[in-house]
């Protein structure tokens, strides 16, 4: 620690870094945002009633579609949450009611719950396919179309085993998606709209047939939920098997049925995690994203719930199909046996979809949130060390993947089980966020654009009496929870407890060594915080080149640039891009959190290295959602003639420009061209011109277009002609052509022309109608060209 | 004890049901402005 004896270096001499703090994101649309949160919420549809009908016998469609309806609330809990916070997320809310500590209970009970995704949909997915693979069999072999060797090989009927199937295939998907993430995946809003809209085409396909098929046999609604319908399995009851309560209290029976039904809505957190996400009016595009999710839900989850006690007879439907119950229903349509087998295979097909998403959102998601936690120093310096290949925060990672591949063995494919935990983790996380809502409207005085409505004003005093009655049921259905799931309870409280330990325990090392921390960063660096990233911030100048920097073993591109560049000519600006993964989006983020340890490491390496040239580089620290949008955001607004980036280890140079040629076409305007250039490990460089560009022009072209101007210049009116108008006329005859009756012949004479297909990469979602098109420099020397360094400047003024 | 465990779950009871009939004016009240919301629905063109 310094003393006034010793004060600290003079901030003239220590390295000054500007520290963007707000993160530059691509803004979805509701659609996107409700698509990524159905991918966590539409897969309960695949499991709930299933282990709710387990659990309270043949009323269960009612309690689902109650928790369905209840699910509108809790979702109007979330938009005034995020009406308060843009990051309005469990951790958040609850650390801003409740304290610290509090929080940290309360991401413990979430990461339950993110733990316990990956293996409950990684085993449902195994089951509908292990039910599928089996029922095929059977089909097959009343067909006779079963060899007999392999009928006298198994005994009769070929069959796999459905739990150890689901288990080999949970573990499958579970290590594909953690190595996966591992490498960096890129989380995509357009991978999820696509899932979704297969799995509309399969909801519609159900709800239709269903119909259809009702009205041949006939409408038979399932037992209404009375105590003398509710017939608890002894396990559903856990504690109080042996109590007498649950038959003589009709209440207490509702609750333990909603209880056993709550995990149909988990995934609701989602919605606070892609809010910072969401386009403008964003919080008229909250709540049409949770109209989308709300109403898409109770289809989905509610009805086909109810539709499968309706449809499937008593006999089959749990013996047979409790873990794979849209599958049980696509077999008991009206219609020719082959076609209710192809729907079924849909149906798997759409749930190993949807519920793979899932196990991979698990892993994001803990991953995001634990992420946060450490940042925010609850969780230790150690975890966040960076994969030394990839970059990643591989610690964290393996150690979630770790337990859920421990949770998915120890559940021996035992889909009901793992539904039972799982809702533990659900309901203490609506707990702790809709009781910390309810505390905030005594203890936050600030903006908050939208209330959950019923507020009555008593004497002076708001008395909010909607979110209070979200918060009783939850609390109430989360008591009785304790009490009738005992695997739940013993599981999450041990796995809360363990979790909660962690981070006391590392929030106290932290503290200790971050005061030394700190005081070194002090000393060496001066943090200059900036809402956003602009050029007088850095005071550098116009057609600067912009170096990324990710790993601090690997700066040899900034090198390169700092044996080319003379900065008395051109500013050279080192930028760190602090990705923030999906679900991070929604926490805030302090000076501190975003120029880390790793941060501090990386720009001491770039700074010795820059020293060792004698040049000075400008320091810069971004936050972001999608580091190619932050780089050419970044470029854009520093007026950068140049991005200079070494080799990833995932991507080919031309990968990498075509990610940022895509990021520069979803840039909004004004927007300027760059040259990106990719340094490999050996030194050979790439280089791409990112948005429209001048092309190279071969010396008998430039020839071609004089010939043309010298002949055209001698028709009558025609002497004030420029070169430049007979390219313009010649690609406005070009374009025409292309576009109408010779599109063939052009194409035909560029392939003659290039030797191959020709093969024009669109930019962006508009299937290349931007007319941007990234084009590696093919014309220029190969060599002599590539190693020139970044382009110089441009003629500016003062 | 008994007597302690009656209250407790009639205690639960009632929040339970009182939670569930303030929640349902929720639902009304919140599915009125959703469908005002819908209503408006039709400039959207930022798919």
């Amino acid at each position: 620690m310094s003393s006034p004896q010793q004060p600290v270096t003079p901030p003239n001499d220590r390295v000054r870094i500007v520290v963007a703090t707000s993160i530059m994101l691509t803004f979805i649309s509701f659609w996107r945002a409700a698509a990524i949160i159905l991918n966590d919420l539409g897969s309960s549809a695949f499991y709930a009633g299933g282990i709710a009908e387990q659990a309270v016998g043949k009323s269960a469609p009612w309690f689902v579609i109650a928790v369905m309806l209840f699910a509108f609330a809790v979702r109007a809990v979330y938009v005034e949450s995020c009406s308060m916070f843009v990051r309005g997320g469990v951790y958040r809310v609850v650390k801003e009611a409740l304290g610290g500590t509090l929080a940290k209970l309360s991401v413990s009970a979430l990461m339950f719950d993110y733990v316990l995704t990956g293996p409950i949909s990684g085993v449902s997915a195994g089951q509908y396919i292990a039910g599928l693979i089996n029922d095929t069999f059977v089909i097959a072999d009343a067909h006779g179309f079963i060899p007999r060797a392999l009928h006298i090989w198994f005994h009769g009927t070929p069959r796999v085993n459905e739990n150890a199937a689901s288990v080999a295939f949970a573990l499958m998907v579970t290590l594909y998606y953690w190595w996966q993430n591992l490498k960096g995946i890129e989380e995509s809003s357009e991978k999820a709209l696509r899932i979704m809209q297969v799995t509309t085409v399969m909801v519609l396909m159900l709800l239709g047939w269903s119909t259809i098929t009702l009205v041949s046999t006939g409408v038979h609604l399932p037992p209404f939920p009375l105590l003398k319908n509710l017939h608890f399995a002894p396990a559903a009851l856990g504690f109080w098997k042996n109590s007498q309560a649950p038959h003589l209290f009709a209440a207490l029976g509702l609750i333990i049925g909603f209880g056993h039904s709550v995990l149909a809505m988990s995934g609701e957190e989602s919605l606070a995690q892609v809010y910072r996400e969401l386009a403008h009016p964003k919080l008229k595009n909250l709540k049409r994203t949770a109209i989308v999710i709300g109403v898409y839900s109770f289809v989905f989850t509610g009805l086909v719930s109810l539709l499968a006690v309706m449809l499937i007879p008593d006999a089959v439907r749990i013996p047979v199909y409790k873990d794979n119950l849209i599958a049980g229903l696509a077999m008991y349509m009206v219609g020719p046996q082959i076609l209710r087998l192809v729907f079924r295979a849909f149906v798997v097909v759409v749930g190993f979809l949807i519920l793979s998403g899932a196990v991979n959102t698990a892993i994001v998601g803990s991953n995001g949130v634990l992420n946060r936690v450490s940042e925010d120093g609850v969780l230790a310096d150690w975890f966040r060390k960076p994969h030394r290949r990839y970059g990643t925060t591989y610690r964290i990672i393996n150690l979630v993947v770790g337990l859920q591949v421990f949770t998915i063995i120890a559940s021996r494919g035992n889909v009901y089980v793992l539904g039972e935990a799982y809702a533990f983790g659900v309901i203490w996380s609506f707990v702790f966020k809709t009781v910390s809502m309810l505390v905030l409207r005594f203890k936050y005085h600030g903006e908050r654009n939208w209330k959950v409505p019923v507020n009555l004003r008593v004497a002076g005093y708001e008395i909010p009496i909607g979110l209070a009655s979200v918060a009783l049921v939850l609390l109430s259905t989360a008591v009785v929870n304790l009490f009738t799931k005992s695997v739940a309870t013993v599981s999450g409280v041990v796995f809360s407890v363990v979790f909660f330990t962690i981070f006391v325990v590392s929030e106290k090392i932290n503290l200790r060594k971050h005061a030394n921390v700190h005081q070194q960063m002090q000393e060496q660096f001066q943090l200059q915080q900036a809402d956003t990233v602009e050029r007088d911030e850095l005071g550098i100048r116009p057609g600067n080149v912009l170096v990324t920097a990710r790993d601090y073993n690997t700066l040899s591109h900034l090198k390169w640039v700092l044996e080319r560049i003379d900065t008395h000519e051109q500013d050279i600006v080192v930028m760190s891009a602090r990705v923030s993964q999906f679900g991070t989006a929604a926490y805030d983020l302090s000076t501190e959190q975003i120029f880390s340890d790793y941060e501090q490491q990386l720009f001491t390496r770039a700074v010795s290295v820059a020293e060792s040239f004698g040049k000075h580089v400008s320091l810069l620290v971004v936050p972001a959602r999608d580091v190619w949008s932050a780089i050419v955001q970044t470029a854009n607004n520093l007026e950068s003639s140049a991005v200079v980036a070494g080799l990833s280890s995932k991507m080919t140079a031309q990968e990498q420009a075509f990610e940022l040629g895509r990021a520069w076409e979803g840039m909004g305007e004004p927007k300027r061209q760059f040259v990106a250039q990719i340094v490999h490990p050996d030194m050979k460089v790439d280089t791409f011109h990112i948005g429209p560009h001048t092309p190279s022009m071969k010396t008998e072209d430039v020839h071609l277009v004089h010939r043309l101007w010298l002949n055209i210049t001698h028709e009558p009116g025609l002497d004030k002609l420029h070169h430049n108008d007979i390219l313009t006329e010649a690609l406005t005859r070009f374009a025409r052509d292309y576009t109408g009756h010779n599109r063939d012949e052009i194409l035909r004479e560029l392939r003659k022309a290039t030797g191959g297909p020709v093969t024009s990469r669109p930019i962006g979602g508009d299937g290349g109608k931007s007319g941007a098109h990234l084009r590696e420099e093919e014309e220029s020397p190969p060599r002599k060209k590539k190693e020139e360094g970044p382009p110089s400047p441009p003629v500016v003024s003062p | 004890m008994g007597v302690l465990a009656t209250a407790g779950l009639r205690v639960l009871e009632a929040m339970f049901v009182l939670g569930w009939i303030g929640s349902i004016v929720v639902l009304i009240l919140t599915g009125i402005e959703d469908v005002e919301t819908l209503v408006e629905i039709d400039d959207i063109n930022d798919r």
